[in-house]
């Protein structure tokens, strides 16, 4: 049975289902999305998920919307190398990082991403247009992001903010990382593909604060994900710069 | 040796009582008084895990020593790693419909519901001793956590966002309505944690929200409730309150959006 994957870059939400897929050796249909071209908003992908959000996987009758769930789905529901630790309380520190990456270190990276990059990548368009654009988005709360992200209407204390949590993030994330050698413990799992996902440009993004002096761990976590061979098949699928960024991670690049 | 450190038997910590209980697990109750802000009394020595609490206040369970935290997970954890009835749904889509239950009204309903529930009942309780409170808090890190208390005591929740609170609550309701109208539980045809977990949360709302939640407008979700109460594990895990009145007892909850 096909598995089509409604998708962007391989990046943040998107890449979380690329990279389980790949690692579970699962082929899929790959159908780009262009999120700065709203192809989301698009009324044939809104038939796909009605909310007009990516990724979405279509898997026979089953259509499913949430990123970090269908990793779960990813490794539930074919065969191939098990993605989850076997041991009940390591599955739980991978389920209590991914919720910690999504929900606190996310969308503070997002907002200083968004404010830097889709924000002035969608403005240089007539504001009519962009008005129209949000009122094609189904969701409040991404009426309310795309807003803020068009109009620039970051506050200087939010961005402030999210940049100090950023920082915090990266802290508890490299003394993790001294503890244990995967997200979850002794097993590399659905934890590292997401962590990898949000994480992969950080060296770019915050290069005082997540470089080999300072964050020595998060910086080989990084680099061991980047060559596994599922990570070098999805990131050669994207098709921006925002993507190519991945390759700071070889190590050739800074021998 | 298996012990859960709870307060009141409502919303985050009736989630993991219940399971408990289905479980009929054999466990050490550790009582906390929310209202005391007992929880940073504690004195346990967890990860960072536990420490930061992504729900910031909610239950802890302590599994041959190493501390488990929020709320859902929990739930997936008890229901994994304990003997007993299974509490997790079979096929693989209906496992990703538990998953994505859990953080859609996670994120959704365990924002909105504590900050209506605080705001009507924890709120008084706690300035009757101000002082007291306000030294409690000082000392509590990560500071995510102390400014969730601080802004309920501030004055932040005022009569216009709590009005907005209850019209955000209408969008994951509807859904929650919406996936029980096709059936009669949310992640397919068994009685599974994301059961557990929307119960605890929505069990509250017609008092906190009656324009929300009511015979009219969500008389699945009402149906729901009472077929949840009245199991006996539900009883169980409600008649471990101390107050007598579990239903009026809150704790701050998962931050709103930063986004807006």
């Amino acid at each position: 049975m096909t598995v089509r994957l409604y998708h962007w870059e391989p990046n943040a939400n998107s890449g979380k289902p690329m990279l389980a897929l790949a690692e579970k050796g699962v082929d899929f249909e790959s159908h780009y999305i262009d999120l700065l071209k709203f192809d989301q908003h698009q009324p044939d992908y809104l038939k796909i998920n009605p909310d007009g959000t990516i990724p979405a996987m279509v898997h026979g009758d089953h259509v499913l919307t949430e990123s970090t769930p269908m990793m779960e789905y990813a490794d539930d529901a074919f065969d191939g190398p098990p993605l989850k630790p076997a041991d009940p309380k390591e599955r739980w520190r991978m389920r209590w990082w991914m919720r910690f990456f999504d929900s606190y270190f996310a969308p503070s990276a997002s907002m200083i991403g968004w404010s830097i990059f889709v924000g002035p990548a969608v403005r240089q368009r007539p504001k009519e247009e962009l008005e129209a654009a949000i009122a094609r988005i189904p969701l409040e709360s991404r009426r309310i992001a795309w807003r803020k992200a068009m109009f620039n209407q970051f506050s200087e204390a939010e961005l402030a903010e999210s940049k100090r949590r950023v920082i915090f993030c990266l802290g508890i994330l490299e003394q993790h990382l001294t503890r244990h050698e995967w997200i979850a413990g002794r097993t590399y799992s659905l934890g590292d593909m997401n962590g990898f996902n949000l994480g992969y440009a950080m060296p770019l993004a915050q290069p005082d604060y997540c470089n080999d002096a300072k964050t020595p761990r998060i910086m080989e976590w990084l680099r061991r994900i980047y060559e596994r061979p599922a990570a070098k098949k999805i990131w050669a699928l994207g098709r921006t710069a925002m993507a190519q960024r991945v390759k700071f991670l070889e190590r050739a690049a800074h021998a | 040796m298996l012990e859960l450190y709870h307060s009141e038997p409502n919303t985050f910590f009736l989630k993991p009582l219940i399971a408990l209980h289905e479980k009929q697990a054999d466990f050490q109750s550790r009582w906390f008084d929310a209202d005391q802000l007992e929880q940073f009394g504690l004195g346990l020595d967890g990860e960072v895990e536990a420490h930061l609490n992504l729900e910031r206040e909610g239950p802890l369970l302590r599994h041959d020593g190493t501390l488990i935290s929020s709320s859902f997970f929990m739930l997936e954890y008890i229901a994994e790693a304990l003997p007993g009835v299974r509490l997790l749904p079979k096929s693989a889509h209906d496992l990703y419909r538990a998953h994505a239950s859990g953080q859609f009204l996670g994120a959704h309903l365990g924002s909105l519901v504590p900050i209506l529930g605080c705001v009507k009942y924890t709120v008084p309780r706690l300035q009757r001793d101000r002082a007291r409170v306000d030294d409690c808090l000082k000392k509590v890190e990560p500071q995510e956590r102390r400014l969730n208390w601080l802004s309920l005591l501030d004055g932040t929740y005022t009569p216009e966002i709590l009005a907005t609170a209850r019209e955000r609550l209408k969008f994951p309701v509807s859904r929650v309505e919406a996936t029980l109208n096709s059936g009669p539980w949310l992640a397919g045809p068994e009685y599974s944690i994301a059961d557990i977990d929307a119960f605890a949360m929505l069990r509250v709302l017609p008092d906190l929200a009656p324009d929300v939640v009511n015979e009219s407008a969500t008389p699945r979700i009402l149906d729901f409730i009472a077929r949840i109460e009245a199991r006996a594990a539900v009883r169980a895990a409600l008649a471990t309150s101390r107050s007598g009145k579990p239903q009026q007892h809150f704790v701050p909850g998962v931050e709103p959006s930063r986004w807006g």
